[in-house]
């Protein structure tokens, strides 16, 4: 019997010394979770909203937006001043002396080139290399690289060794290209000039966008080198970790652990260090949503940046519940100008008033396939913009918003969310059977819909296909828009639900009839968005095609008067919202939080919804100020979710 | 007992090396680009040298390139032609500092961008081990409690008890289980945190959620077993010389009875340690289960094989080592 015991015994014993061995930290001045694993941190790789948010806390940028002001104004980063150039294209930003690493060296103009020139890199693949097109000569030097790269892998080698070498002395070569075509120069340390192709009126948004942020050299090309084969320049991963990555942001980061959690504390060496309200961060990893909300429930958790739980729907209706209870306070509140989050913080305590809907500056849509033939050959009725027309007319959107999704979210009638960005006037959008009023009204839509499918010679017994993607929720509002075209239209529809990586690759091979898609702005400019219709785009997914609204993009894009841009880019988007139809709008995306108003404070509720992390400051903790920080009293509310 | 053990690690690579065929061809037949990203597309050329890369363009050659990698073959290979040091020359030549190869080489994970597979195996399998371990530990502990009990006295009370729990145990699956244990636990009555991992107070959940339905399983086998030992002839003779009922218990029928339940406990421990995805979920354990399933669903292929040949090892090797452990203890057995 003794003998039965030792593997017992063996079993105990390793319990106990991993699990013992393992202690929990304690607990951070801040803990919050996004909603999935943060997929890099490496600025120039990114592009989820979740690993975003996470990097503004390690990395800033020339500049940074204030998203605690109405106007999201641009406020200095680490440069502390900047002039442009009577012609609108050299922008010349003077860096602050004490801009640090976390290692104490000074942040130069030489840690930008490297980073710019990371991100211009054909082989870093960065999703925003666009952004980084408008620099001058940055499109060429792309293009040059490219070409090289092609030439490497069809060239024969003598020996391994000679292609290894001729893959470094291709590097070698476009450094030196680089500097020769790329309108970006370090004049001296602290004096950066960037010359841009054209004007762009949005460029410090673009700088302000964490993409655009540096990285250290010293640390980051040496996990960088051509590969021997192909000569891409390829990253090891391996410094993004904690207690290796240097950085530049309030925070550094102290530990990574995948699929687990991180922990930054307060960099000591940060310029600005003395208005951060927070010494440690805790960012554990829960990707289940409902662990997520129990785990804030039970205290272990200051902030969820993202709930999506299946019963948010109802966190909401008893949020607003609790809100129709206090009724009059909340009206005499939202006159003297206060935001959402400091009205809840001035009503009294209640479980219900932690959720908080904010607009999030995206929206749900349907793609119609604009090819002229379907993927099966057929004739596509939904190359003709009537058929898109009439389709879009009729799907009861404001029904989808409140019964479907249940979130408060306002239904759609454009691209752009409306009020989301200064001087931009958003068009009126198609009528939509969900906004009738009368009976009466909501019966002529469907009329001049049908008209319009009689037009286009619409087939009879033609079964329009919606696809989407199997999870949150969409089948439901798939059911929801086939129900309608059903009702309204009397069309035969089929739902196909796909797999997330198959449907991706079928939206981008045009293998779908009409299929969901969304879609959230990245800076703050109409072209954020609008950008996807345009017919070369990589992004447009419909296959759509309008030489006149390719044009007008073009044309704001020389307009050197911003208000002309504008109505130009205002009426890029009429086109393609009350006469192509590439896409139906259905709704403008909300973000759930959780967070109690009355400990932390320091959130924006501006519809651009970018969250400056390091701005949080936990009231009555006694680190920092302990004050609220609201939004400017002035702050507008357009295109908002109710509170 | 040498020649078994030997024999057996002979064949380990032959059945993994099936086993890396089959899940291979399966992962690759998979629909959808590993490569794709969600909303910003790379151009095509792009994506092409990028397949080219990491020879996703091929399967022959990947099947080929990943299996030396991972087996180490690559690694001593380019260790005996000296090609090894070579690279390292011509990197520092070139100004580049040499690069850390490892010698087990999984690969690098195709959707999160900073991490290496064998950083994540690294990071989740010790944890794996700890909850799968500690999860069979009280599965014995409750397995073989109540298979004795109801082995002592078939059919009464305590016996329909715990053949009842035995039952929920087996059929429940994890997240009805887990969920409950954390709303009653954790949230009703707080004395264990709501999820995560670090420390014994996290552990406990998420291993008694682990271990029912393994603690049911022995259980069953307890109870059987004792109860066909009970009522041989070796056990009346143990009570014909008066040895106590104690003795007769645990000393001369717990040790027949014990027996199937080692040969179930191999490969229990090793499903065990590899981790539950369900169980992950529901408690926030970074262990290895999540890996299978996201892994899949990113068609991750570089992880999918990654965690795949790591699993196939340990189950190969735990049941290796249960039968030595048997014929250790039952020295009978040949």
């Amino acid at each position: 019997m003794s003998r039965m015991l030792i593997p017992i015994a063996v079993l105990v014993v390793l319990v106990a010394v991993s699990v013992f061995g393992d202690r929990p930290q304690p607990r951070a001045d801040l803990t919050f979770i996004n909603s999935s694993e943060v997929n890099t941190l490496d600025p120039q790789r990114m592009s989820w909203m979740h690993d975003l948010r996470t990097a503004r806390l390690l990395f800033e940028g020339l500049v940074k937006n204030d998203v605690l002001s109405d106007g999201f104004e641009i406020i200095p980063g680490v440069a502390e001043s900047w002039e442009l150039s009577d012609d609108a294209r050299t922008y010349t930003f003077r860096f602050r002396d004490d801009a640090k690493w976390t290692n104490g060296e000074p942040v130069t103009a030489h840690d930008f080139v490297y980073s710019w020139r990371r991100a211009m890199l054909p082989d870093l693949v960065s999703d925003y290399v666009a952004m980084f097109m408008n620099i001058d000569g940055a499109r060429a030097f792309y293009d040059w690289r490219q070409e090289q790269l092609d030439g490497f892998m069809e060239r024969e080698y003598a020996s391994p060794q000679a292609q290894r070498d001729a893959s470094y002395a291709l590097w070698e070569e476009t450094k030196e290209q680089f500097d020769a075509m790329v309108g970006l120069r370090a004049i001296d340390d602290r004096t950066l000039e960037v010359m841009l192709e054209r004007p762009v009126p949005y460029f410090l948004e673009l700088c302000a966008f964490t993409v655009f942020a540096p990285v250290y050299e010293p640390l980051v090309a040496q996990y960088e080198r051509p590969d021997p084969t192909t000569a891409r320049l390829v990253r090891r991963p391996g410094w993004t970790k904690g207690g290796v990555l240097v950085s530049n942001g309030p925070f550094k980061l102290d530990e990574w652990r995948f699929k687990r959690d991180m922990r930054m504390s307060k960099s000591e060496h940060y310029w600005d260090r003395d208005s951060i309200a927070i010494r440690t961060v805790s960012i554990p990893s829960i990707s289940d949503p409902n662990a997520g909300v129990l785990a804030y429930q039970t205290g272990s958790i200051d902030w969820i940046s993202d709930v999506t739980s299946p019963y948010r729907g109802d966190m909401v209706a008893q949020k607003l519940a609790f809100l129709e209870e206090h009724k009059e306070r909340v009206e005499e509140l939202q006159a003297q100008g206060y935001d959402q989050f400091s009205i809840t913080r001035m009503l009294p305590d209640d479980p219900r008033a932690h959720t908080h809907a904010v607009s999030s500056f995206g929206t749900y849509f349907y793609n119609f396939n604009c090819k002229p033939r379907l993927p099966d050959g057929r004739e596509n009725p939904f190359a003709d913009a009537r058929v898109r027309r009439a389709f879009a007319m009729c799907i009861d959107k404001p029904a989808i918003a409140r019964e479907v999704r249940r979130l408060g979210e306002p239904s759609a009638s454009t691209l752009i969310p409306p009020g989301s960005i200064g001087g931009y006037t958003s068009p009126k959008g198609l009528p939509n059977i969900g906004d009738a009023v009368s009976e009466e009204e909501r019966q002529k839509i469907i009329d001049t819909a049908k008209a319009l499918l009689e037009e286009a010679n619409f087939p009879d017994d033609f079964v329009v296909e919606l696809a989407f993607n199997k999870d949150a929720g969409h089948d439901l509002i798939g059911q929801a828009i086939a129900k309608s075209w059903q009702k309204s239209l009397g069309v035969q529809t089929s739902l196909s639900q796909k797999e997330i990586k198959i449907f991706r690759e079928d939206l981008k091979n045009k293998q779908y009839m009409t299929a969901r898609a969304g879609w959230f702005g990245d800076y703050g400019d109409p072209t954020t968005f609008l950008d996807i219709n345009h017919s070369q785009d990589g992004n447009n997914d419909r296959a759509y095609n309008n030489p006149v609204y390719d044009q007008l993009l073009a044309d704001a894009a020389n307009e050197l008067d911003p208000e002309k841009r504008m109505t130009l880019l205002s009426e890029a988007e009429r086109i393609i919202m009350e006469e192509d139809l590439p896409m139906v709008p259905i709704f403008y995306y909300a973000t759930i939080y959780m967070f109690d108003a009355k400990k932390l404070t320091g959130l924006s509720t501006h519809p651009r919804t970018k969250q400056n992390a390091f701005l949080i400051d936990m009231l009555g903790d006694g680190i920092g100020p302990d004050l609220p920080r609201p939004m400017n009293p002035d702050s507008i509310q357009i295109g908002g979710v109710s509170p | 007992m040498m020649t078994l053990i030997l024999r057996r690690l002979a064949s380990l690579p032959i059945i993994l090396l099936v086993i890396y065929t089959i899940t291979l061809t399966l992962a690759w037949a998979v629909p959808g680009n590993p490569l794709e990203n969600p909303e910003k597309r790379p151009k095509p050329e792009v994506v092409e040298q990028m397949k080219k890369q990491y020879n996703l363009d091929s399967f022959p050659r990947f099947y080929v390139s990943y299996l030396s990698s991972a087996t180490g073959f690559a690694y001593a290979k380019d260790w005996i032609s000296g090609e090894l040091s070579r690279e390292r020359e011509a990197a520092i030549a070139a100004g580049f500092p040499p690069a850390q190869r490892p010698v087990f080489d999984l690969g690098p994970s195709l959707e999160y961008d900073d991490w290496t597979v064998n950083e994540i195996v690294r990071g989740a399998l010790p944890v794996s081990i700890t909850l799968g371990a500690a999860a069979i530990l009280i599965a014995l502990i409750i397995g073989l409690g109540a298979g004795v009990i109801g082995a002592v006295k078939p059919n009464s009370i305590a016996d329909l008890c715990t053949l009842t729990i035995a039952m929920i145990g087996i059929s429940l699956p994890g997240f009805v289980i887990g969920t409950a244990l954390l709303l009653v636990f954790a949230v009703l009555v707080p004395l264990f945190p709501v999820g995560g991992w670090g420390g014994p107070s996290k552990a406990i959940l998420p291993a008694v959620t682990l271990s029912l339905p393994f603690a049911a399983y022995i259980a069953r086998l307890t109870r059987m077993g004792m109860i066909e030992s009970l009522g041989a002839d070796y056990i009346r003779t143990a009570r014909a010389k008066g040895a106590s009922e104690r003795a007769v218990l645990y000393k001369h029928a717990l040790k027949n009875a014990f027996l199937p339940v080692l040969s179930f406990l191999g490969p229990a421990t090793a499903l065990a340690m590899t981790g539950s995805f369900v169980i992950e979920k529901v408690f926030t354990i970074p262990g290895m289960g999540q890996h299978f399933v996201n892994g899949v669903q990113n068609k991750d292929l570089f992880l999918i094989m990654g965690v795949v040949l790591i699993f196939a090892t340990m189950l190969i090797l735990f049941n290796l080592v249960v039968d030595v452990l048997y014929r250790w203890v039952d020295p009978r057995i040949d």
